[in-house]
């Protein structure tokens, strides 16, 4: 009897052990894997892991005028936290003549994977005065806003929205 | 009698635990995955001018008056007023003018070095001034005023001279010539009106003239100007309130021109310009042979060797804008881009023709919708969201028994 008790005690213990380490297999070898690979590739390109989204009606609502609140999302839809997103957004006219650039700068603390963070830049779109008009301008006139976010672990995303203002 | 089974099982069991622990060990840590960085090319999508065209800038900046170096391997251009070359098989850009410069045109002379028409009074259709860049002093910004008062100007034969017209009173013209930033001559003959385009003869000894009369708003008067005599003469007139664009083309087979009404007739505010050839002699002009009488003309330019024309148009009002070369010698008219929603430059000096006859540098950009648009690239790869340069091959069919 006590024979048997050994015996039933033995068999369990080694197969409660033999699936843990199994199961330490499978998580080490295969789970991590699956969240760090890049989103299914589109068109044969990875989904960045972080992402700016410049919504259409936000961009439709600035003016030429100081002030102009731009609303944008950093998507962190990669597999690892980032501790840090670096933002620098750069407004110029898109006269290359005109040498009225403004720059602007923010960082994010500590982006967690799959979080998103709405950020807002308060942007000054005014005209400037021209000293002289460059030759056959184009009827309209276009400002540039490019927006570039980096990370510390290297990851960097850029947009550039063209705004017929 | 001890059974020994359960011990040795157990011994069994954490060998393999052990085991199953060091084979996990084994494998590798998937921290530090790969995180693909966005292509180097997003956004540069095909320009959509047919599937040889070939940027030749990129970025942000209203782009026009391209005009090849004479070895071919660098083209200059105006951004936004001021003067940049760029190596045609890199990304070298050199800019040869400060920002606040208001070029109108720009030629690059057999010297290495660039002539530009300039100052507020040519972009305003007052006389500018001529300016020359020193080829030594390349990247210095720079440039030396050659002569003032100059209504318009073309590179002769080779781009050894430049042929200069300059104002000399009211609703009078005069001709000099300048070699290596020097004047060569001064011309005491004059023409009657205001020269508003020049194109020089491919013996150099002659100078086709667009003139504006007096007492008229616009171009309507061909005038022949010889070098050699210094005596000018009208050879055409275009009636029926129509004025020519640009500079007349002085081609092997007569000088062609675009010529149409100023103020549009139809709703669509596109002028409808013709192309027109004439002899270089008085008489009436006709309609370019070759081109189709539905033809909607912009910018011309002739080639190098003076048989072909490259002309930025339409077959009829109703088709799309494509550059078109013309063979003056069959009459055929080929176009050299397929043209998918991109807005090309018609302007009378946004078309030039390398030195080889092999290429014509165009100026377009995709069709603007009006609204914010949002792109993966920085604006300097940007390229059909503003108007850039394209290199366009053109390819010359080899006459019947041409030797391969």
């Amino acid at each position: 009897m006590r024979d048997a008790t050994l015996w039933a005690a033995g068999a369990a213990l080694a197969f409660l052990l033999t699936a843990g380490a199994f199961l330490v297999l499978a998580n080490l070898a295969t789970g991590p894997a699956t969240e760090d690979l890049p989103a299914t590739p589109a068109r044969g390109k990875p989904g960045p892991p972080l992402d700016l989204d410049l919504n259409r009606d936000r961009l439709d609502s600035l003016k030429p005028a100081p002030d102009q609140e731009l609303l944008l999302t950093v998507e962190n839809s990669g597999g690892r936290d980032f501790s840090n997103v670096n933002l620098t957004l750069e407004a110029s006219s898109g006269d290359t003549a005109n040498p009225n650039a403004r720059y602007y700068r923010q960082t994010l603390r500590n982006l967690k994977s799959g979080e998103d963070v709405e950020v807002r830049f308060l942007l000054d779109l005014s005209k400037t005065a021209e000293a002289s008009p460059p030759p056959t301008a184009p009827d309209e006139t276009s400002e540039i806003i490019e927006i570039r976010a980096t990370t510390p672990e290297g990851v960097s995303v850029v947009r550039t929205a063209i705004l017929p203002l | 009698m001890r059974c020994s089974p359960p011990r040795s099982l157990l011994v069994a069991a954490c060998a393999t635990a052990c085991a199953a622990v060091l084979l996990a060990g084994c494998v590798h840590p998937t921290e530090g995955g790969p995180i693909q960085p966005l292509p180097p090319a997003e956004g540069r999508v095909n320009p959509g001018l047919g599937p040889d065209a070939r940027p030749l800038s990129s970025g942000p900046g209203y782009k026009g008056s391209p005009s090849w170096s004479p070895g071919g391997d660098r083209v200059a251009f105006i951004v936004d007023g001021y003067v940049v070359d760029r190596t045609v098989d890199g990304e070298q850009l050199t800019r040869w003018t400060t920002k606040d410069f208001v070029a109108a045109e720009a030629e690059w002379t057999a010297d290495g070095s660039l002539t530009m028409l300039g100052g507020a009074g040519a972009v305003e259709g007052r006389p500018g001034a001529v300016y020359r860049t020193d080829p030594k002093e390349e990247g210095s910004l720079g440039v030396e005023e050659i002569l003032e008062g100059v209504l318009a100007m073309a590179p002769g034969p080779e781009r050894k001279d430049v042929v200069v017209a300059l104002e000399m009173g009211p609703d009078e013209s005069g001709l000099s010539l300048l070699r290596a930033g020097q004047m060569e001559r001064i011309y005491t003959g004059t023409v009657q009106g205001t020269v508003t385009g020049a194109s020089t003869s491919p013996d150099g000894d002659r100078v086709a003239l667009a003139v504006r009369p007096a007492g008229d708003g616009s171009s309507h008067e061909l005038h022949v100007f010889d070098l050699r005599t210094g005596e000018a003469r009208k050879i055409s007139e275009i009636q029926d309130g129509r004025g020519i664009l640009g500079a007349p083309q002085w081609t092997d087979r007569g000088i062609y021109f675009v010529a149409g009404a100023l103020s549009p007739p139809g709703d669509d505010g596109e002028p409808l310009y013709n192309l027109y050839r004439t002899a270089p002699e008085p008489g009436e002009p006709e309609p370019a042979p070759g081109v189709g009488e539905d033809f909607v003309a912009g910018g011309a330019r002739v080639s190098p060797d003076g048989d072909r024309l490259a002309v930025v148009g339409r077959l009829n009002p109703k088709s799309p804008l494509n550059l078109y070369v013309l063979d003056l010698q069959t009459g055929s008219l080929d176009a050299v881009t397929t043209n998918e929603d991109m807005e090309i430059k018609t302007g009378p000096d946004d078309l030039a023709w390398s030195p080889a006859g092999t290429s014509v540098a165009i100026v377009a950009r995709g069709a603007s919708s009006g609204e914010p648009e949002v792109r993966a690239a920085t604006a300097e790869e940007l390229l059909d969201a503003f108007y850039n340069l394209y290199e366009i091959p053109i390819t010359t069919p080899e006459p019947p028994g041409a030797p391969r």
